[in-house]
């Protein structure tokens, strides 16, 4: 069943996730539509990673729930829900690095039956990723960082998932090699319609890239919108984007009081 | 029962004022220090634990400073302003501007920088305090248009080791500075304390004029010295007692009954570490007498609401029946009737088992009395910590009348009204139904305003408070309302809104609430939700939020303060009944202009403010 473009595809409701006695999310709900592509921002710990893995079943949420497209899903096993159309490029790449890019490519298309069909993609991602292609036979733990992670994305989308979970693909990438990727799957959002939940650190890039996003503090979301309406908040400005108001000396250590509106 | 006595009684008062004498604030602080030299004055919290600060230490800072500033040609008359949070800092600049005889004004340290011109200008302030970088920027913002500006002091050098400006210094070389002066001029505190006479202008209290320009009111050294002599040993405070100052030290409340009357009692003041840290500082502090605002004491009473939700079926049944066993008996005692034998053997056995934990997840479990002030509160909530032992008492006084005018004693106490008129002034109520008092606290007049102080202060003398209240035979005054805040409906019914929002604001879920009505068919009611209690509530229910604003969007959170307006409506006549609600979908921090500075919403602001929103509660019908 194909979601309209702008349906409603994924919903957290009031979900809590916690790693034994530490709770990293605290009741968090959000939304998003078929063709879009939802960014959820946050510091270090905020407990984005933790949504991500509660969407693709790798951890079992206390409480809330998760609906995706047509049905719940919270407490799958995280097989289950990757048939279900949803793949997760976890973050640390995580490609298996004796292996050929190719062979990635082929464990990405596992769950597959259609092996014309999974050779047609290999050519398509070679089209979106040429690297790639010149890389073919090369195990993919000789890859440069940059190759790894449009390897782990690749991966990802040869399932040809309905929603692709993207945690941090900017980290521990040059600058120039961050704007490539995202260019990349900006484009694949747009000409294969894939739904993207991106978690980012790098809130200029990503909120560049998203259509909507959420706010991530402490496990709680404090503020939701569109990215052109995020990046003219004050406190996004000033906390997530690095941008300060003059000060009179040149130089300000104190932070302004977050408040989220 | 152990019967306690009104008040005091004439000859313990007589001693308590006797006990520091001097007729100037700067002569009894100079006493204080040399009677009172080893103990212990101040505490505050650095790096984590609570350092002490006696009473010579604190009189070598305030001299210091006071010296400094003599040495930057600030004669006595002349004004500095204190722009900082509530620290030990505050108090040294305080004491130190009022030894040098300058007269000293204190600036809300979530001011923006343009009040703080303003403040600065119409003040005529030479010298600032400023406790650290962020308030540092504030001025240097505006200093160039500042001429009279000469000297900018930083309590908090961190982040500022690299500035060099010739206007700008630090505590410590300032204080250097000053010792090094006072060794070159012996005798200089005790000339400059000498010029001041009780009748000249001691502080100035800005007070946060709902409309307009803020006012500067003056207070005199007199205005203090009374409500030091005759109203602080009213009260039981005692040199062996431990304080909290957190509210802010601009506001007459802190300054006045926080440290000022620990200048009289010699009661230890403890510094909370900033304002968000009171509900960890009170449980380390334990205070043994206490001054709060109802937004505090409505804080404490939420946080226990939250836990008894949480807490096991047993553990509420064991709360609810303490509470109401301390109820009845608080009912009683107030009522000054004798409580039976069984009940009060009851009572003592469920506050040793129940009630006592509950005072001490608050931090109130070695308090002897407290007393509210500032604003209206509950008679509900006064019960509830009644109910908890706790002897809370309401208090009634204002900047202009020095903190002074009205309050409750343990011991003759009625519920609902503020208690009876301080011996030192008279209270009247005038044919418009204005509370006026009259009496050796009511200030000297608003600095720069002439029209405004004969507004305020009539030709006999009467201080015309603005609020509109009766005084019933035995003489407890009760306040109905704000003069400017009596609602006629367009049905032309008086009705005083505080009333209604009070009990608003009893609920767990409410923080704050403005009824609106004035020339409207209706009343209705803008509510601010108390975002934990709520939050918990939504999440106990999986309703799905995400921000602040969706939280009070979600249908079971208006059905959930329906609920409360309705039990409140219910205790109303039908004109008096809130029809229509809306939520103030942000959150509201200090920094922003709707509250006051004891977090309450301004009323006539709020009125402006949401506008639109509160024409929506009046449309379509």
């Amino acid at each position: 069943m194909e979601r309209a473009f702008g349906e409603t595809i994924l919903r957290l409701s009031n979900i809590e996730s916690a790693y034994g006695p530490v709770q990293a999310i605290r009741g968090v709900s959000l939304e998003v539509r078929a063709g879009s592509i939802v960014t959820v921002l946050g510091a270090n710990g905020a407990g984005k990673t933790t949504i991500l893995k509660t969407i693709s079943g790798i951890i079992d949420p206390h409480k809330g729930t998760v609906w995706f497209d047509g049905r719940e899903i919270h407490k799958r096993d995280p097989d289950w829900i990757v048939r279900c159309g949803i793949s997760h490029v976890p973050e640390g790449r995580e490609v298996f690095p004796l292996l050929t890019v190719r062979e990635n490519l082929l464990m990405g298309a596992f769950t597959r039956r259609d092996p014309q069909g999974v050779l047609a993609d290999i050519d398509r991602m070679y089209a979106y990723f040429p690297i790639l292609r010149e890389r073919e036979r090369q195990e993919a733990g000789q890859l440069s960082g940059g190759q790894q992670q449009m390897l782990a994305i690749a991966r990802a989308l040869m399932a040809r998932p309905k929603l692709l979970l993207l945690d941090e693909p900017s980290l521990g990438l040059a600058p120039k090699l961050v704007k490539e990727i995202f260019e990349i799957v900006r484009r694949v959002n747009r000409e294969e319609g894939t739904t993207m939940l991106l978690v980012e650190q790098n809130a200029s890039i990503a909120l560049a890239t998203a259509d909507y996003g959420y706010v991530l503090e402490v496990g709680r979301i404090v503020m939701e919108d569109t990215c052109e309406r995020l990046v003219q908040k004050d406190d996004i400005r000033e906390f997530y984007l690095g941008v300060k108001s003059d000060a009179p000396r040149g130089e300000r250590r104190w932070k302004r009081k977050k408040q989220w509106r | 029962m152990k019967k306690v006595a009104p008040g005091p009684g004439p000859a313990l008062v007589a001693e308590r004022r006797a006990r520091l004498p001097g007729d100037t604030v700067g002569r009894k602080f100079w006493n204080a220090v040399s009677m009172r030299n080893a103990s212990i004055a101040l505490r505050q919290k650095e790096l984590g634990i609570w350092r002490e600060t006696t009473w010579t230490q604190f009189g070598d800072h305030a001299r210091r400073i006071a010296a400094a500033l003599a040495a930057h040609d600030f004669m006595p008359g002349d004004t500095a302003s204190i722009l900082s949070n509530t620290r030990k800092e505050w108090s040294f600049a305080d004491f130190g501007i009022l030894l040098a005889g300058g007269v000293s004004s204190g600036i809300y340290p979530t001011d923006a920088s343009p009040q703080v011109e303003y403040l600065l200008a119409d003040s005529r302030s030479s010298v600032v305090f400023v406790e650290d970088d962020e308030q540092l920027d504030k001025v240097l913002d505006v200093r160039a248009r500042l001429p009279l500006l000469k000297k900018i002091v930083v309590f908090d050098m961190e982040g500022l080791a690299r500035l060099a400006d010739p206007q700008v210094v630090s505590l410590e070389l300032f204080e250097q500075l000053g010792g090094e002066h006072e060794r070159a001029h012996p005798g200089l505190v005790e000339e400059r304390l000498a010029a001041r006479r009780p009748e000249d202008v001691a502080i100035l209290v800005y007070t946060s004029g709902t409309t307009g320009r803020p006012k500067g009111a003056m207070l005199s050294h007199a205005n203090i010295v009374c409500v030091l002599e005759e109203f602080a040993p009213e009260l039981d405070e005692r040199d062996d007692d431990d304080k909290m100052a957190f509210l802010p030290l601009c506001h007459v409340a802190e300054r006045i009954v926080g440290q000022m009357f620990s200048l009289q009692s010699g009661a230890r003041l403890n510094f909370v570490e900033n304002p968000d840290t009171i509900a960890e500082n009170i449980r380390e502090i334990a205070p043994t007498v206490f001054l709060g605002v109802p937004r505090v004491w409505e804080k404490f009473y939420s946080a226990i609401s939250i836990r008894m939700k949480e807490a096991t079926p047993l553990q509420q049944r064991a709360y609810a029946l303490a509470v109401g066993v301390g109820q009845r008996v608080a009912e009683l005692e107030l009522a000054g009737r004798p409580v039976p034998a069984l009940l009060g053997l009851a009572n003592r056995a469920l506050r040793w088992a129940v009630l006592n934990n509950v005072r001490k997840a608050i931090g109130i479990h070695r308090m002897r009395w407290a007393l509210t002030g500032a604003a209206p509160i509950s008679p509900d909530l006064i019960r509830w910590y009644r109910a908890l032992g706790l002897m809370l008492v309401e208090g009634y006084g204002m900047t202009e009348s020095c903190a002074g005018g009205s309050v409750n004693l343990p011991g003759a106490t009625r519920l609902a009204t503020v208690g009876r008129a301080q011996p030192f002034n008279e209270i009247r109520i005038s044919e418009q139904g204005e509370i006026l008092i009259r009496g050796r606290n009511v200030f000297v007049g608003y600095l720069n305003l002439p029209d405004k102080t004969r507004e305020t202060i009539d030709a006999d003398g009467w201080l015309h408070t603005g609020d509109v209240g009766e005084i019933d035979a035995d003489g407890f005054v009760r306040i109905t309302d704000r003069m400017k805040d009596i609602i006629i409906t367009a049905g032309g019914k008086n009705i005083t809104p505080s009333e209604i929002e009070n009990e608003l604001k009893f609920s767990p879920y409410v923080t704050d609430a403005v009824v609106i009505g004035d020339r409207r068919p209706y009343l209705t009611c803008l509510v601010m939700i108390d975002h934990e209690t709520v939050e918990q509530y939504a999440q106990s229910r999986s309703v799905p939020f995400s921000d602040f604003r969706s939280l009070c969007r979600a249908r079971e959170v208006q059905e959930l303060i329906q609920g409360e307006v309705d039990r409140v409506n219910a205790k109303f006549a039908r004109v008096e009944q809130v029809k229509k609600f809306r939520l103030i979908e942000h959150k509201l921090t200090a920094e922003d202009e709707e509250l006051t500075p004891t977090m309450k919403l301004k009323r006539t602001l709020v009125n402006q403010k949401y506008r639109e929103l509160i024409d929506s509660m009046y449309r379509g019908d």
